[in-house]
Parts: structure tokens; C-alpha cells; sequence
């Protein structure tokens, strides 16, 4: 009878060598089975000494251990090899299950951006509808009749007078009326002008107004504020330009022009906004409205912008032409997804 | 407007560069939106005087003529213009020349017949935009002369002028700002003789449209073509000439900003009136054209009739002619809201209305009137009268504007100390009447009409001092969510997101729709639309999706999913609501690809599990519209949301079904914004049985679903629709109808239930479904 300590070195040898799951069996039962090799020391324990049980009993169970423990190893491996071998059949090179996802219009997802950069500057949003009186279009933003700046031919009225708004703008009194200073809200929507069709105009339009009213609010409020959205917006290395403008609702009026090397147009200045510190005279349509001395303009001031979302999504995607967003050619839209 | 830098430096020295004030001008804002060069690098081209013509042997077009290029010799050139005559003295470009367009010239046969050289007109030597004939040089100029010395090379600025500036619409104007904005001293023009004023015979009765007028008689004019100088000039701007009296006037509007107007004296009759028009006058004006004018339109007329559109334009019959002798020069200061309101009523813009709105210089209009007849005596001969005419007096001065030097700080937001300011605003001609620590008071110069409160002078001091010295300042203010951010949010993340993941594109369409759009439905019309595309404001969204859907197919596309939210416009007082609009048209995949198993049509269902992607527990009823061949009404609760189904086929170009819903966003919105809150999760296992039966065609699944449910068991947790296939033959019982399958699960919120309990309360639920409906479950 060959000693335990052979038979467990050759267990652990035949195990080894096992290739399969048959043969690693076949090892177990020939060295465990119930006529098993290791097993049979079990029955031959009865006919040792008393005093030599417990030694060789820990020897017995040692070896039965480490051989059963040699098995379950050896087998897991053997399962997991035989996993590799099923899986590795497949050609991996097959394209993905897709999955039909839709994409945003890239207006939304320019006006989306432009909007999350004005919250983190702590702006909330306001509304205000399409269809609009001359009061608030015009009258009340420091344009009254026979203002050369108010621009009846690009105007669209309808039958009982009232008109599609030519600016957010309107929005600014909206929000005046309904609430007192302070006041720092962002409206994003559309615009109308009475413009043909084509490459870089619109009749429909979208632009986002802003309106900040505080307690000495400065030029360098609005130039330190919205130079902080044009980096965030066209990137950290752009350069900002503030120049000299005029609009009737705003004084001083300043146009916002950038700059820079990401951008398709390069070395050159493209505009893209228009701002200014809010005219008295707009504070002061807005206390007669309101009935009161809530916009006082020598307590409060505060300054104001326009941004042409259309215009700003056709820098940025690099989009030649107007008409693609409203043309909604899958093919377009989907580049955006 | 466009301004001649050699123009502009009669009055002020400027730059080599015109880079350099054109950076200048933009950087105070009055933007140069382009530079241009003319007249530049013409060389060997000289006056040439044609001395004979006669007709080219073989080309009807075309003449040969015979010229005197001052060298002695004569020289043979084919010409293809009209316009001369001989003894005329035209531009001729010799062999060698390279024109301003890139034509080279050389000795050449035109059809045979030899031309050495070529004659010009305005265009072909970039010094104007004629090019219908020769340019016909005044007979003053010398034979031979160089044409680039009687042309010098100019650079042209084409600037935008913002309607406050009025003051900026003429070369000295604009040269008196760059002296403000430089530094660099300013030459006055010329001041001659003032004539003396006379109260006159002129009978002002509008005198608020109107609140100065002047004439002059210059007697004894020659009427004829400019001399090449005034022509070249005006034409450098872009204005036509026309003879010289007519392009003296135009000189001095380019010049001092203020419009005059010259009449054929002989051809007024009686004393002239400055009035309010009849209503209905009709009046023809220098373009052709009759107005037909209303009472608050100001006219200058003669006894009989109205002769000229105050501040807007002259009349055809009394205009200046080529047999014109005698002239009355009108210059007057109209009221800007006047000039502006008439010129809008008619629809009639000229240069003169164009700066008349915008507010001309009160003490300008006698010093261009008197610039304007010495320009008459020295070109065309003409004799003024010692005496000019007036009525009424020009608008009183504005009023003293005070300005606190601490206001201009915290406007602007950096202290500028009062000195500067003060600097700044004389530079600007303002001048300080009284003056403290903290406010100084400034008169206003005549021609800044823009200048009325003391943000406006703020302004000029931020214009003059330089944005960019402003250090910019950001600080923080916290603001409460608005009910518009909630709004917004919700739409993006209950609409967009989710219906983008179930594979849904977003589109945008015109709010404003076109004619036969808004021909399928009633909405809000425009009053003034521009063109057919644009006329009415769209009541629907319909109508644009269905626009995508025809222009995706055109462009191939084998499957159209998509959506759009914005503004409705509700006839017929125009109520906004927020609509989601959405359409789905053709197969379900659309790339072919070795996954899929079916390949199948979008359909009715596809729109509900969008909608339901949206809101689950929306229902659908039966409805009625007029496009939809199969239409559903969408509820959410107690709330009409909106309807849809699938579209008449009329309805559309599309091969195959269309399926819209168009449902009021707001509504839906409302109904989903309530915050969600946490439910306990299950505890004990789902007993799961099936159903199947064989129901007739007419049977409903609302209804199996509500016998299935009502009166609710306890412990049935919920009912699935796995399976349904029609049968041609359901038995005796049924005929043809449709095989359903449902799963019901079964729960208890506190146990393990027991196989017994759910055999138990499934034989109820089979019970009924046998008992109410009669049909025969399967198991």
C-alpha cells in the first residue's frame, strides 16, 4: 500500500493533467470514490494502534482536503475554459443592436446652452407672449411714433392693430410691470421681422433678452458679466469687443462683438449681441404702467441685452444657411443628435 | 452713408491709413461696414477729344472713331457707345493700360477694322457706376491730361449712421466727430457773404411741421452738365448726377448735412405757401409718381397747386430743366416726427426725408443755402439775389442738460475725475454754463439733437473715453426659480427627453404659416404679410409637421419620427398655448440591420406609446375630426388634452399612413408636474397566471380589461396584453374574432401568498370573464 503522502502528490499530478471534466472525474473517483485509494486508508485507520490513529487520521484528512480542494479548482478551470472556448466563436466585429434615438433641434440645444450658462450666473427665466400691443413693443421701450428708430415697415400687425413682437424686449416690461426691482431674468423666444426669406434672414427669429436691475448697476457690470457668458459660450481664449451702438431703450448702447481662433470665422470680429444700461425713459414708461415709483431711476439702474440665438447656432455649428432650421431635413437635424 | 476721404480731408487731417479711422469711427460706434478704393492706379489713360466718327464697315453696333490724344497724331478706336458727339472729350486708355476690372488694353482688329486703344466710360474706370456710355469729361479739361490727375485715387468708407446721429449724415459732420473723438483740429468750410434776410412774401401756415423756411432767386443759371470735379465727387458717394444745379444741391446735403431744394422760378405762379396738405391733393413728384396726400402732410405750393413735399421731395413740374433759367432754392428745417410720419404714410424715403427725420442742424440751413447759391454763380453763372427770404424762426436751442459727475461713475462703474469729463464733452462742443464740484450744467450744440439727458452725455464721455479702459465686474445676486424655469425644465425633462429616447427628432417649424396652409383651418391673419409663405400665425402644428414630412420624403427619407413643442396661436383673438405636436410616417427601422426580426410600418400604436412614454396612464377615446380618418381624443384625467390618430389620406403626399396628436403642452405638463414620492418596494414574490380566450372581433381590450379588474380583486397587482392574432374561426360560439393573452400577477404587500389564495381569486376573475362577456378562457 503506497503511503499517503504518494498518494496525494499523485492525486495532485493526475489532477493537474486533467483536460476535462470526464477524466478529472475519473481522478476523483479513483482516489475518493468509495474504492478509492485515499479512502481505503479510512478502513484501514481501524487496524492501527491505538496511540498511531490520531496522527495518521490527520495525515488521512489532510489529503483528503488538499486533493478535494485540487479538484474544485481544477474543475472550475476547466468549465471556464470551456466559456472562453464557446464565446470566442463570436465575431465581435458585428455592429451594436441600435437603438433609435432622437435627436433636439439645434436652435433648442444652442438656446439650452445659452441658458444653462445664464443660470450658473444666477438669471431666471421669464415669458412673455408672441403677439404684442405697440405699448409694450414700442412706446414703453423709449420708441414712439415717428421714432426713426421704430420700424413700422418691418413690422407685422394684425387686423386689430396689435403686432408680432420685433424683440424679446417687450419681455423686460412684462417683468417690470408684474414684480419691483431687483430684477434679473433671462426670456428666450421667437421674434418677428418683416425680412424675406433667404440665406441670413428670417421673418421668425430667436434671440434671448436679459435684464439685470439692481442698485448701481454699471457699464462695467454689463461689460464684466456678459464677457464672463461669451467665454463660457465660444471658449476661455475668446476675445470680447464693446462697441459704441444705439438703441432707443438703452443708454449708453453697446454692440458685443468677439473674436476668436476657434471659430470658423478666425481673426476676424463677428457681432453677436447688442446691450446697454436701461434708459430712464424705460423705467419711467414702466412706474407710469405700474402706477408707482418702484423703477425710480435715480435708486435703481440696470442694463439689458439681446442675443440672436439663430445667428450665435450658425457661429458655433458652423450652419451657412438660416433656412436649414427651418427646413428640418432629417439629415440635418440628425448631425445634432 | 458713404464718405470720401478725400472729402473728409478738406476738413480735418487724418491717417495715411483708412484702416485706421475706420477702426477709429467703430471703436466710438459708427461702424464702417466697408472700405472701397477708387480711381486708383489708372495709368495711361488720358483725355482724348474725338475729332470724327464714322460707321464700322462691318458691325451695325459699333462706330470707329477718329481722336486727338494731344500728342499731335490722331488715333483710329472702335467704340461701341452712343452717347458723344464729335468735339467731345472722353477718356481714352492706351495700349499698355490695365483698367481698374482687370482689362488690359491692347492694339487690336475689332471686325476687321484696326483700334488702337479704347474709350471709357465710368464703370470701366471705376468712377461711377454708368455704364451705359462714355464719360463724357467737361470741355474744360485739357486734351492729353492724365486721367488720374483729374481723378485722384480716393478711398471710399461706407458707414452705418444709427438714427440718432443725424448730425453724422455729411462729410463736415462726420469730420467735426473725428475731430471730437482725435483731437485733430477742424477746418471750417468756407463761409461767403450772408446774404441779407428778408421777411417775405412766404406764407408759413404750417409752422409746427415747419418752423423755418428760406428761399433764394438766383436768376440767369446755365443749366447743364456738372464740371468733372462736383460730378466726380458726388459720384464717389453714389450719387447720380444730373445737371449742375441739381447736383449743387446734393453737394451741399453731402457737404453740411442740410437738403435744399431747387425750383424753376418760372414755372411757380404767385406767392408760395408752406401748408398742411387738402386731404386727397394729389401731387406728382420728381419720381414719376402721384401721391395722393393726407392733412397732416406738409406741402410748399404756389397759388395753384402743391409743388413740392416738404423736406420729402420736389415736384415734377417744377423741377429743374435743361431749359431752366431762373431758380428759387428752397432750405428750410422740418419737424422730424413730421418728415417721418409723411414719408412713412407715402412710402416715399429720399435722402432729403432720410436726414430731415433724423434732425438737421437749425443753423445750418441759411449757411448751406448761402453755400449752395455761390456754388450756382461760380458753376453755372447764376446771379443771386442780394436778399434771401424767410419765414418763421428756427427751433429754439435745447434745453440745458446738468449732469452730476457722480451719476456719470456709477453709470459707467470707474470714477473718471471731472476734469476729463469735462474734456470730453467740449471736445463734443458742449459748453459748460454753470458749473459745482458735484454737477455742471451744459448747453448743447445746435446739430446734437440726441443730447437731452445726462445719460446721453454719459455716453459721449464712455465713447470718448474708451469701453476698453472699463475694468468689467461680475457679482453675484441669488434669484428664486421662476414659474417659467419650472415650465422649462418640466418640458425638457418630461417632453424632449423622453420622446427623444423613444426615438423622436425635434423639428421647428414658421409660427407663421402660408395661404394655403392657413386656408385648411381658421387663424389669425396678418394685416401687412410679405409674402404668401408668411401670412397667418398658425393655429396648429399640423400643418408644419406635415410640411417636414413632404420635404423628408422628398429627400429619400423611409421614415419620418417627429416632434415639436412651441406656440399655438388660438383664433380668433390669438391665445398662445404651448403645443406638442407630433407625426410619425413610414417603417419602424430604418437602417437595415442583422438584428432585427420584423420589419413593419409605424402605426396607430406607435403614436400612443409615445404619447404614453410621455404620460402613462393617458386615455385614449374615440373622436371626430375632420382630417383624421381614425381620430382619438388624448384625456389625462378629467382634462382634454388634444386628439390624434391617422390622417386622411387626402391629407398628405405620403405613400402609406401618416399619424399625428397635437396636444396642449401646458395642460400635460400641469398634470405631470407633481413631485414623486417614495412607495415601498416589494417584499413578497408575484404569482404570475395567464389567460387566453378567443373574444369576437368586437370586443374590446378596454373592456375584457375592465371586467378583468372591476370589482378589483386585492390581491391581482396587474394585467398584461402579451399576445393577439386574429382567428378565422374562433368556433360556434364566437366566428371569426381574435385570440387575446393576458398575464396577471398576483401579490400580497404582507405574505408569501399561497398557490390556493391565487387559483382562488384567478377562478373568480375566469368566472367573470365567462359570466359577463362569454367567451371561454384558455389556459
Amino acid at each position: 500500500m503506497h503511503s499517503l503522502e504518494q498518494l496525494r502528490n499523485d492525486a495532485l499530478r493526475e489532477i493537474e493533467s486533467a483536460r476535462d471534466e470526464k477524466s478529472l472525474e475519473a481522478v476523483r473517483v479513483k482516489y475518493l470514490g468509495k474504492n478509492g485509494s485515499i479512502s481505503a486508508w479510512g478502513e484501514r485507520m481501524k487496524t492501527l494502534a491505538k496511540d498511531e490513529r490520531p496522527v495518521v487520521g490527520k495525515l488521512l484528512s489532510d489529503a483528503r482536503n488538499t486533493v478535494t480542494a485540487a479538484i474544485e479548482q481544477r474543475g472550475a478551470k476547466i468549465r471556464a475554459e470551456e466559456e472562453f472556448d464557446a464565446l470566442a466563436k463570436i465575431d465581435i466585429s458585428l455592429p451594436g443592436t441600435p437603438h433609435e434615438i432622437g435627436s433636439l433641434h439645434p436652435l433648442h440645444q444652442m438656446h439650452d446652452r445659452a441658458i444653462q450658462i445664464f443660470r450658473r450666473m444666477g438669471f431666471a427665466l421669464a415669458e412673455g407672449p408672441d403677439i404684442e400691443t405697440e405699448w409694450y413693443c414700442f412706446d414703453a421701450l423709449n420708441t414712439p411714433a415717428d421714432h426713426p428708430a421704430r420700424n413700422e415697415q418691418d413690422t407685422f400687425y394684425l387686423p386689430d392693430g396689435r403686432l408680432l413682437r420685433t424683440h424679446t424686449s417687450t419681455v423686460q416690461i412684462r417683468t417690470m410691470e408684474s414684480a419691483p426691482p431687483p430684477i434679473r431674468v433671462i426670456a428666450s423666444g421667437a421674434a418677428y421681422r418683416r425680412d424675406e426669406l433667404d440665406a441670413t434672414h428670417s421673418p421668425q427669429f430667436h434671440q434671448i433678452e436679459g435684464l439685470y436691475v439692481d442698485k448701481n448697476v454699471s457699464v462695467a457690470d454689463l461689460k464684466g458679466e456678459l464677457e464672463f457668458f461669451m467665454r463660457e459660450l465660444f471658449g476661455a481664449e475668446t476675445e470680447v469687443q464693446f462697441r459704441p451702438h444705439y438703441f432707443p431703450f438703452t443708454e449708453p448702447s453697446l454692440e458685443i462683438h468677439v473674436r476668436s481662433k476657434a471659430l470658423k470665422s478666425g481673426e476676424q470680429w463677428i457681432e453677436v449681441a447688442g446691450c446697454g444700461i436701461v434708459h430712464p425713459a424705460v423705467f419711467e414708461a414702466v412706474n407710469q404702467a405700474r402706477g408707482d415709483d418702484a423703477y425710480d431711476p435715480e435708486k435703481w439702474s440696470g442694463y439689458a441685452f439681446g442675443l440672436g440665438m439663430d445667428r450665435l447656432a450658425m457661429i458655433l455649428f458652423e450652419i451657412p444657411d438660416i433656412r436649414l432650421f427651418s427646413q428640418n431635413d432629417l439629415r440635418f437635424l440628425r448631425q445634432f443628435a | 452713408m458713404k464718405f470720401s476721404i478725400n472729402w473728409l480731408r478738406e476738413f480735418i487731417d487724418l491717417p495715411k491709413d483708412p484702416e485706421e479711422i475706420a477702426e477709429l469711427l467703430t471703436r466710438a460706434g459708427i461702424e464702417t461696414k466697408r472700405i472701397e478704393t477708387r480711381g486708383a492706379n489708372i495709368e495711361k489713360v488720358f483725355v482724348s477729344q474725338i475729332t470724327a466718327t464714322s460707321r464700322h464697315p462691318n458691325a451695325d453696333r459699333l462706330t470707329v472713331c477718329e481722336v486727338d490724344d494731344g500728342s499731335g497724331t490722331k488715333r483710329q478706336i472702335v467704340c461701341g457707345a452712343t452717347n458723344y458727339k464729335v468735339g467731345d472729350k472722353v477718356p481714352l486708355a492706351l495700349p499698355g493700360a490695365k483698367l481698374p476690372n482687370g482689362t488690359e488694353i491692347r492694339k487690336s482688329k475689332l471686325r476687321g477694322v484696326e483700334s488702337e486703344g479704347m474709350l471709357c466710360s465710368p464703370i470701366e474706370l471705376d468712377l461711377g457706376e454708368d455704364a451705359s456710355g462714355l464719360l463724357i469729361l467737361s470741355a474744360d479739361v485739357k486734351v492729353g491730361a492724365s486721367i488720374a490727375d483729374i481723378f485722384p485715387a480716393d478711398t471710399i468708407l461706407d458707414v452705418e449712421i444709427t438714427p440718432n446721429r443725424g448730425d453724422l449724415l455729411s462729410h463736415f459732420g462726420l469730420a467735426r466727430e473725428i475731430a471730437a473723438l482725435s483731437g485733430q483740429p477742424l477746418r471750417l468750410p468756407p463761409a461767403g457773404q450772408a446774404p441779407a434776410l428778408q421777411k417775405s412774401s412766404v406764407n408759413l401756415t404750417a409752422n409746427r411741421e415747419c418752423p423755418f423756411f428760406s428761399l433764394r432767386r438766383i436768376d440767369n443759371v446755365n443749366v447743364g452738365p456738372s464740371p468733372v470735379w462736383l460730378r466726380a465727387k458726388i459720384e464717389s458717394v453714389g450719387i447720380r448726377s444730373i445737371n449742375n444745379i441739381v447736383d449743387i444741391s446734393n453737394f451741399v446735403m453731402l457737404e453740411f448735412g442740410q437738403p435744399t431744394h431747387a425750383f424753376d422760378a418760372d414755372k411757380l405762379k404767385g406767392n408760395i405757401n408752406v401748408r398742411l396738405a387738402h386731404d386727397g391733393e394729389k401731387f406728382l413728384a420728381l419720381d414719376g409718381k402721384t401721391y395722393s396726400l393726407k392733412p397732416d402732410n406738409c406741402v410748399v405750393a404756389d397759388q395753384d397747386r402743391a409743388v413740392g413735399i416738404g423736406g420729402v421731395m420736389g415736384g415734377e413740374e417744377t423741377g429743374v430743366t435743361d431749359s431752366t433759367k431762373n431758380i428759387l432754392l428752397e432750405a428750410a428745417y422740418f419737424l422730424p416726427a413730421s418728415i417721418r410720419r409723411t414719408a412713412r404714410d407715402l412710402n416715399l424715403q429720399s435722402d432729403a426725408s432720410y436726414r430731415f427725420e433724423r434732425g438737421v442742424d437749425p443753423e445750418m440751413v441759411l449757411r448751406a443755402s448761402q453755400r449752395a447759391a455761390e456754388l450756382m454763380r461760380d458753376i453755372a453763372g447764376g446771379i443771386p439775389a442780394n436778399e434771401i427770404q424767410v419765414a418763421g424762426e428756427p427751433p429754439l436751442n435745447l434745453a440745458d442738460v446738468p449732469l452730476s459727475y457722480d451719476k456719470c461713475d456709477r453709470v459707467i462703474g470707474v470714477a473718471i475725475s471731472p476734469k476729463t469729463v469735462d474734456e470730453i464733452l467740449m471736445r463734443f462742443g458742449l459748453r459748460k454754463t454753470a458749473g459745482k464740484s458735484e454737477t455742471a450744467t451744459w448747453r448743447i450744440p445746435s446739430y446734437r439733437r440726441d443730447l437731452r439727458r445726462d445719460v446721453d452725455l454719459i455716453e459721449e464721455v464712455l465713447r470718448a473715453y474708451g469701453i476698453d479702459k472699463i475694468p468689467g465686474r461680475t457679482r453675484g445676486r441669488f434669484v428664486s426659480t421662476s414659474d417659467a424655469d419650472r415650465s422649462h425644465d418640466l418640458e425638457s425633462l418630461v417632453l424632449r427627453e423622453r420622446l427623444t429616447t423613444c426615438g423622436l427628432s425635434e423639428v421647428r417649424t414658421s409660427k407663421l404659416i402660408s395661404r394655403t396652409a392657413s386656408a385648411l383651418n381658421e387663424a389669425v391673419e396678418l394685416r401687412n404679410p410679405l409674402s404668401e409663405d408668411h401670412v397667418a400665425l398658425r393655429p396648429s402644428l399640423i400643418s408644419g409637421l406635415l410640411e417636414v414630412l413632404e420635404r423628408n420624403i422628398r429627400a429619400g427619407a423611409e421614415s419620418v419620427s417627429i416632434f415639436e413643442i412651441g406656440r399655438a396661436f388660438i383664433p380668433p383673438s390669438g391665445k398662445e398655448e404651448r403645443h406638442i405636436g407630433i407625426l410619425l410616417w413610414g417603417n419602424v427601422a430604418t437602417t437595415p440591420n442583422w438584428r432585427s426580426q420584423t420589419r413593419r410600418t409605424l402605426d396607430l400604436f406607435d403614436l400612443k406609446g409615445a404619447l404614453e412614454c410621455i404620460v402613462p396612464d393617458l386615455l385614449f377615446r374615440p373622436g371626430r375630426f375632420a382630417e383624421l380618418a381614425l381620430a382619438v381624443e388624448v384625456w389625462f384625467g378629467h382634462q382634454l388634452l388634444g386628439f390624434g390618430g391617422q390622417l386622411l389620406g387626402s391629407k398628405s403626399s405620403a405613400t402609406g399612413p401618416v399619424f399625428v396628436a397635437e396636444l396642449n403642452a401646458d395642460l400635460l405638463l400641469a398634470g405631470v408636474g407633481s413631485a414623486k414620492t417614495f412607495r415601498e418596494l416589494d417584499r413578497y414574490p408575484g404569482i404570475t397566471r395567464d389567460i387566453a380566450m378567443i373574444v369576437p372581433e368586437k370586443l374590446t381590450h378596454a373592456e375584457i380589461l375592465r371586467v378583468i379588474r372591476q370589482p378589483a380583486e386585492p390581491l391581482l397587482e396587474k394585467v398584461q396584453l402579451f399576445d393577439l392574432f386574429e382567428v378565422r374561426d374562433g368556433g360556434a360560439a364566437t366566428g371569426p374574432g381574435k385570440s387575446l393573452a393576458y398575464r396577471l400577477t398576483y401579490r400580497a404587500k404582507n405574505r408569501t401568498l399561497t398557490n390556493e389564495e391565487v387559483t382562488e381569486a384567478h377562478a373568480k376573475i375566469r368566472e367573470r370573464l365567462k359570466r359577463e362577456l362569454g367567451v371561454t378562457p384558455r389556459e
